[in-house]
C-alpha cells in the first residue's frame, strides 16, 4: 500500500494537506524559526491563489513578527517573482506560500535566503534543527516590527529583468497570437499583463481568474491541457502557454495544440540562453541529452546533477552557470533573471527565438536534437531497492555507472537512470535513445530487469 | 521562578509579557481553542489594542479562526467596549479583544467574548481552557476556511449608542481634561468632539504601540500627577484618566484632587439606583462598604460576590437585567445595564458627567455628600501553599466579626472590615481594609505583619 504523505517536514521546507495536517500553529512555528534563522530586518511574504493562502499568511506574519522580523507582504505572486523581490529589496529573505504543482487542498512553506534562492543544503539543514529545538527569538514589545503591505513593484523588477534579457521590440512587432491557461493560479495577476501590455501579444486566456479554484490538475501536463490545446485550435494561437499554481513552471503548446515534452521546452530555452549569456549548462540526470547536443554547438559544457530543483540551482551557483533546469520536471532557470524556475523567462525566450526564427513552435522542435523518450513507474517493496539497483547495474555491465541519484546507465547513445521516488516506494524508471526501436528495446529490458 | 515571565492562562483567558512568558504559539493556540469553542461557521469579531505586539498576536488570532473555519470580522485598533457593543450588533458566535488595558506596554492579553458581548461563564471559560489543554481543535479543510473582512463603523456606532443613553450635546457645558495615556480613548474621544463639540481637552493622545507617557494604571495618586495641575489652569470641572483600553478610568474633581477609584463605583450606584429600575448592586468583597451606605439610601441592596470578572458574570447571569441596578470593582471598573454589562471608562465618564449636570453639583460636591470612609491596601509576597494556615490563623485572631470565607476572609464589623485573599494574577496575598472616618492604620498593620510571617 502506498504511503501517503499528508505532511512532510524536511529540508525543502513544510508542505502538506491543509487541515489537521498542515495547522496553522505548524506555520506559525516554522515562520518563527526561519525569522530565527535569518534575524531581525525584512522577510518578504507572499503567495499563490490557494484558499488556505491567506489562513496560512497570517500565522506566518505571526510567527516573524514574534521573531523580531519586518514582513513585506506582496500578497498573490509568483514564486520566482517573490524571490527576485527578496534579492531585490534587500531583505533578509522570503517565504513563500504555495504548494506548486500539488492539488489544491495541499500547501507549503516554501524559504528563500537573502539572495531570493531556496535554501541550500547547509541552510535548510540548519533551520530545521532550529524548528525542532523551539529555540525562537522571542520578541518583546518593544522589538516587534511592521506589516506593510506591497503591491506592484515586484511585478515591475521582475518583468524589467525579464524583457533585458529578449528583443522585445522584435517580439512586439510580430504581435503573436498566444492563448494562455494560468489555473486560476499567482500567473493570473501577472501573465496576461506580461504578454499583452509588455509583449504586444494577441491574448485569448482561461482561467486567469486568481479568486477561483484551480479548474484543472495543477500540473501542467498533456493530459491535463485539453482546454489550452482546444483554445489554441479556436483561436488559431500560434502557441499556448500553461503555468501551474505558483508560476514558476511553464508548459508550452504548439500551434497544431499539441503539448510539448518538457525537455523540448527546456531544450529550446538553452538554446536561446547560450545565445544571450556566456556560461554552462546544469540539469538534472534525467534531462534530454539534447541539451548536450545544443551545449557543444555553443562550446559549453553540461553538468549533471541529482533530481531536484535545489541540486541543480547549487550547481549552477558553483560553476556560475547560463541556464538550467529539469527536463523532467519542467522549468527553466536562467540565472540572468534569477537563479531559480521561471516560466515568464521561459515564455519570453521562446517568444524571442519564434521572432527571430520566423519559425512556428512545431518547426523548432523539429529542428532539436532529436531523441526518443519513455518512462514509467514500478512499485517496489521496502528492502528490495538495493537488490534491484544492483540487478540493473550487472544486467548491462558494459553502460557507465552514475549513483549519485539512484542509478544511471550511460552508453554513447542512450541511457537509463532509475531512482527511488521521496514520497512514495516507487521507482522511477526513464530510458532515451536515438531510435523508437532502441528505446523501446533498453525500457522493456531494464522493466524485466526490475520486476523479475 | 513563578510570576517572572507573567505568563497567565486561566479562566480569565491569557496574558504575560510578550517574548518572555506570552508567546506567539499560546496565542495562536488559545485562539485556536476559542475557534473551536465557539459555534461552528459563524463569524468572530476581533479588535486589539495599540500595543505592537498586538498585531504580531492579531495575525495569529486571524490565522487560528480562519482555520477553524469561522469568519472574521476585523475592527482594528479599538477599546474592549467597542468590541463587545459590536457583537450585539453584528451576528457573530463570540469576540476576542487583544489588549493588555492597565498593564504596562510590554505585557499583552487575550480576551474572550460571547455573542452578546459579555465575558465568558466560569463554566465555559472553564471548557475553553480544557480545550487548550487538549489541544484538539476543529482545523477546517481547504475548503471550508474562514474569511477575513474589516468592518469599518464599529467606532462610530459605538458613539451612538453612548448617545442613545446619554444626553451629548447636553455635556457641551463641562470643559474635561482627559489623560488618554496613549490608548484607544483618544480616537474615540477625538471622535465625539468632532460629532457632538464636547469640550474635551486630550492629553497624551497619540496612539502609542511601545512607549506609552506613563503606566496606564487608573488610580487616584495617577491622575493627580497627571491632571492635578492642569484642572485649575484650564478652568476645567474635572479630569479623566483611561487605561490603554479605555475600559477603566480614575478622575479628578475641580480641585485638581484625584478621587479615590472606590468611589466611582458608589457614586454609580447612587446614580443607577435613583433612575431604577434595578434594586441589586453587584460587587466584590475588596470594594468600599460605602456602597451599603448607598444602597440603604436609595433603597436597593448590595451583593457581594468573590474578586474577578467571572465572579461578576456568574452573578449577573443569575438575576433578570432589570433588577440589576449596576455591577463593579473598587478599581473603578464599572458595568452599567445599559450597555448590557460591559466595563466600559467612557460611558463611567458620561455618567459622571451627566450626575454633575443634572444634580447641578460639581465632582467635589457629589463626593462630599458621602460619608467619608478610609481604605488601605497592601501586598506581601507568599508562597501559596502557606496561604491556608494564614487564613486559619487570622480567623482565630478576629473572631468577633462577621466572617465570610467565600474568597479567602473577609471579616467584617458595624464601621469597618478587612479582606485577605490570594491574588489570581500573581503570587501575592492582598490585605485590604477600611473604616468609616480615619484609616484603621493598626489593624492594618496588624493584618500585614501577619501576612509577612508566613512570607
Amino acid at each position: 500500500m502506498p504511503r501517503e504523505h499528508l505532511l512532510k517536514i524536511s529540508v525543502s521546507g513544510v508542505r502538506g494537506v491543509v487541515g489537521e495536517f498542515l495547522t496553522p500553529s505548524l506555520a506559525l512555528h516554522f515562520a518563527q524559526a526561519f525569522g530565527t534563522y535569518v534575524g531581525r530586518g525584512r522577510v518578504v511574504v507572499g503567495r499563490d491563489t490557494r484558499t488556505s493562502g491567506p489562513m496560512l499568511q497570517h500565522a506566518v506574519n505571526c510567527g516573524l513578527l514574534a521573531a523580531g522580523c519586518d514582513v513585506v507582504d506582496v500578497g498573490i505572486l509568483p514564486t520566482p517573482t517573490i524571490q527576485i523581490y527578496v534579492e531585490h529589496i534587500h531583505a533578509r529573505g522570503g517565504i513563500g506560500l504555495t504548494a506548486s504543482h500539488n492539488p489544491m487542498e495541499y500547501n507549503a512553506l516554501k524559504l528563500f535566503n537573502k539572495e531570493g534562492q531556496f535554501f541550500n543544503h547547509y541552510e535548510r539543514n540548519e533551520l530545521i534543527d532550529l524548528y525542532h529545538q523551539s529555540d525562537f527569538t522571542q520578541a518583546t514589545n518593544a522589538e516587534i516590527g511592521r506589516v506593510t503591505r506591497d503591491e506592484g513593484t515586484a511585478k515591475a523588477v521582475h518583468l524589467v529583468r525579464v524583457l533585458a534579457k529578449v528583443d522585445v521590440e522584435r517580439i512586439r512587432r510580430r504581435r503573436f497570437r498566444v492563448a494562455l491557461d494560468a489555473v486560476n493560479g499567482a500567473g493570473s495577476v501577472m501573465t496576461p499583463g506580461f504578454l499583452t501590455d509588455s509583449l504586444r501579444c494577441r491574448l485569448d486566456a482561461i482561467s486567469i481568474d486568481p479568486t477561483q479554484i484551480f479548474p484543472r490538475v495543477a500540473e501542467p501536463r498533456p493530459d491535463t491541457l485539453g482546454d489550452l490545446a482546444a483554445l489554441v485550435l479556436k483561436t488559431g494561437a500560434e502557441v499556448g502557454f500553461a503555468q501551474d499554481p505558483d508560476a514558476d513552471r511553464l508548459a508550452i503548446v504548439d500551434e497544431m495544440g499539441r503539448v510539448l515534452d518538457n525537455d523540448d521546452v527546456l531544450a529550446l530555452a538553452v538554446l536561446r540562453a547560450l545565445a544571450v549569456v556566456p556560461g554552462d549548462v546544469v540539469v538534472n540526470l534525467t534531462t534530454s541529452s539534447a541539451v548536450d547536443d545544443i551545449a557543444l554547438g555553443f562550446g559549453r559544457r553540461v553538468y549533471r546533477t541529482p533530481v531536484g530543483e535545489a541540486n541543480v540551482v547549487e550547481t549552477m551557483q558553483a560553476v556560475g552557470a547560463a541556464i538550467g533546469g529539469e527536463g523532467s520536471a519542467g522549468g527553466v532557470i536562467f540565472p540572468a533573471v534569477q537563479l531559480c524556475r521561471d516560466s515568464f523567462t521561459a515564455m519570453a525566450f521562446l517568444l524571442d527565438l519564434m521572432a527571430e526564427t520566423g519559425k512556428t513552435v512545431s518547426q523548432l522542435v523539429a529542428d532539436l536534437p532529436q531523441y526518443v523518450r519513455k518512462s514509467g513507474r514500478v512499485a517496489f517493496e521496502h528492502g528490495r531497492l538495493g537488490g534491484l539497483m544492483q540487478a540493473l547495474e550487472e544486467g548491462f555491465p558494459e553502460a557507465e555507472a552514475d549513483r549519485t541519484d539512484g542509478l544511471k546507465l550511460l552508453w554513447t547513445d542512450r541511457w537509463l537512470h532509475v531512482r527511488a521516488s521521496n514520497t512514495e516506494p516507487l521507482l522511477r524508471l526513464a530510458v532515451e535513445a536515438k531510435t523508437e526501436a532502441a528505446a523501446d528495446k533498453l525500457y522493456r529490458t531494464a522493466w524485466g530487469l526490475l520486476t523479475s | 521562578m513563578r510570576g517572572d515571565s507573567g505568563l497567565r492562562i486561566s479562566h480569565v483567558g491569557l496574558r504575560g509579557i510578550v517574548g518572555r512568558g506570552l508567546t506567539a504559539g499560546h496565542i495562536l493556540d488559545f485562539a485556536a481553542a476559542f475557534g473551536t469553542f465557539i459555534e461552528p461557521g459563524r463569524a468572530v469579531v476581533v479588535g486589539r489594542d495599540p500595543r505592537a505586539s498586538g498585531r504580531m498576536a492579531w495575525e495569529g488570532v486571524v490565522s487560528a479562526l480562519m482555520a477553524c473555519g469561522h469568519e472574521v470580522i476585523d475592527l482594528g485598533v479599538v477599546s474592549t467596549p467597542v468590541v463587545q457593543h459590536a457583537l450585539q450588533r453584528l451576528d457573530a458566535a463570540g469576540g476576542i479583544a487583544i489588549s493588555a488595558s492597565h498593564n504596562p506596554a510590554e505585557w499583552n492579553a487575550l480576551r474572550f467574548l460571547g455573542p452578546r458581548g459579555t465575558y465568558l461563564s466560569t463554566a465555559e471559560a472553564g471548557e475553553l481552557l480544557d480545550i487548550y489543554h487538549l489541544r484538539k481543535f476543529r482545523f477546517r479543510e481547504w475548503n471550508q476556511l474562514g474569511a477575513l473582512r474589516f468592518d469599518e463603523g464599529a467606532l462610530d456606532r459605538y458613539i451612538d449608542d453612548l448617545a442613545a443613553v446619554f444626553d451629548m450635546p447636553g455635556l457641551r457645558g463641562f470643559r474635561v481634561v482627559v489623560d488618554c495615556c496613549n490608548g484607544t480613548s483618544a480616537l474615540i474621544l477625538r471622535r465625539v468632539i468632532e460629532r457632538y463639540g464636547l469640550d474635551l481637552v486630550l492629553i497624551n493622545e497619540r496612539v502609542e504601540g511601545v512607549q506609552f507617557a506613563h503606566e496606564p494604571t487608573t488610580s487616584a495618586r495617577m491622575v493627580e500627577l497627571q491632571l492635578g495641575p492642569l484642572i485649575k489652569p484650564l478652568n476645567a470641572c474635572a479630569g479623566f484618566l483611561f487605561d490603554v483600553d479605555s475600559d477603566r478610568v480614575a478622575m479628578a474633581d475641580e480641585q485638581g484632587r484625584g478621587v479615590s477609584e472606590e468611589m466611582m463605583l458608589p457614586l454609580l450606584a447612587d446614580d443607577q439606583l435613583s433612575r431604577g429600575p434595578g434594586k441589586i448592586v453587584i460587587t466584590n468583597m475588596s470594594s468600599s462598604m460605602l456602597l451599603e451606605d448607598v444602597a440603604a439610601r436609595r433603597g436597593g441592596r448590595v451583593l457581594r460576590v468573590p474578586v474577578g470578572r467571572q465572579a461578576a458574570m456568574d452573578a449577573l447571569a443569575a438575576y433578570r437585567p432589570e433588577q440589576i441596578a449596576v455591577a463593579g470593582e473598587g478599581t473603578g471598573a464599572v458595568m452599567m445595564p445599559q450597555f448590557r454589562f460591559i466595563y466600559d471608562g467612557i460611558a463611567s465618564m458620561l455618567a459622571v458627567l451627566t450626575m454633575m449636570r443634572e444634580r447641578g453639583r460639581t465632582l467635589g460636591e457629589l463626593l462630599s455628600d458621602y460619608p467619608k470612609y478610609a481604605i488601605l491596601k497592601g501586598e506581601v509576597r507568599l508562597e501559596s501553599p502557606r496561604v491556608p494556615a494564614l487564613l486559619l490563623d487570622l480567623l482565630a485572631a478576629y473572631p468577633d466579626g462577621r466572617i465570610d470565607r467565600t474568597d479567602g476572609l473577609r471579616v467584617l464589623w458595624p464601621e469597618r472590615w478587612f479582606h485577605v485573599r490570594v491574588s489570581q494574577t500573581e503570587p501575592i496575598i492582598r490585605v485590604i481594609c477600611e473604616q468609616r472616618g480615619e484609616p484603621p492604620q493598626e489593624l492594618f498593620e496588624a493584618l500585614m505583619d501577619k501576612a509577612r510571617s508566613y512570607s
